[in-house]
């Protein structure tokens, strides 16, 4: 067994792990996490225009390390939970996934691609009409640059993610809850009936 | 394109067998959550894998799937 497929065998088994279950139980949870993580993709896209407005300056470097350490903050619980909900859907290889959840990453892949034409539809128009005024001699900062181009970079990274973490339905019961369940119900009826009698 | 239902019998079969939705997922080589879409008619499975869950159940297929509901058990049809 290569490398790579022992890699790919660790992260397969660590998504079937119960992560942050707490944060993904409900539908409604799920989303809440998927507007999080784009909450924190956002902040990339503000530091990335903070460094246009006021780079280069000390206060562009400190406002930028605390936006990139609430990004963080946010990023990775909600990531880990999302991957943890999705089993790895849109992290693991396609060798790793049985048929629907392949069918189900080509869907959030689609779906991802058509936000990401929006995506850089909506910049290339923003920066034309910021551009718009000054003209040939405009001038973007490299900061704003590099941190544009890195937070296009991770909104393309995150979306079938995020997309996948929103479709998601409500997964089927474990049998073992099933029988939790089967025993619950047998003792309810068992109660009413009792009740009844 | 709005898909199509597929109707089945996985539950009741593997009731019937004594086959836990891990055991069938195993077997089958997908996950067990697969097996619970499939189920609840949340999936439709490749003709593939339609196969193989007729196969693993030694019934035609058509005992399994079904473009239209399956009458409920005690039924006249």
């Amino acid at each position: 067994m290569s490398l790579r497929e022992r890699l790919d065998g660790h992260i397969a088994r660590a998504m079937e792990e119960e992560h942050l279950v707490a944060l993904h139980r409900t539908r409604r949870r799920r989303r809440l996490l998927v507007v999080a993580g784009a909450a924190s993709v956002l902040l990339l896209w503000a530091d990335a225009a903070v460094s246009w407005a006021i780079a280069p300056s000390d206060t562009a470097v400190r406002v930028n390390l605390v936006l990139l350490v609430v990004m963080a903050a946010i990023y990775i619980p909600v990531v880990t939970a999302l991957n943890s909900a999705t089993r790895g859907l849109a992290s693991l290889p396609e060798s790793r996934l049985d048929e629907r959840q392949a069918a189900e990453r080509f869907r959030a892949h689609t779906y991802a691609n058509r936000v990401m034409r929006l995506v850089l539809g909506a910049l290339a128009v923003f920066v034309v009409v910021a551009t718009w005024d000054e003209g040939e001699k405009s001038q973007i900062p490299g900061a704003a640059v590099f941190l544009g181009v890195f937070a296009l970079l991770w909104t393309h990274f995150l979306l079938p993610l995020l997309v996948a973490g929103w479709r998601l339905p409500d997964p089927p019961p474990d049998d073992d809850q099933d029988d939790d369940r089967d025993d619950d119900q047998d003792g309810e009826q068992s109660d009413g009936q009792a009740g009844a009698a | 394109m709005a898909e199509e239902p597929v109707f089945n019998r996985i539950a009741v079969l593997r009731a019937d067998r004594g086959v836990s939705r891990r055991d069938l997922a195993a077997a089958l080589g997908v996950h067990y959550q697969t097996v619970g879409y499939l189920e609840r008619g949340e999936y439709s499975p490749s003709l593939h894998l339609a196969l193989r869950i007729a196969e693993f159940f030694e019934v035609p297929v058509e005992v399994v799937f079904s473009l239209k509901p399956f009458p409920k058990l005690g039924s006249a049809s």
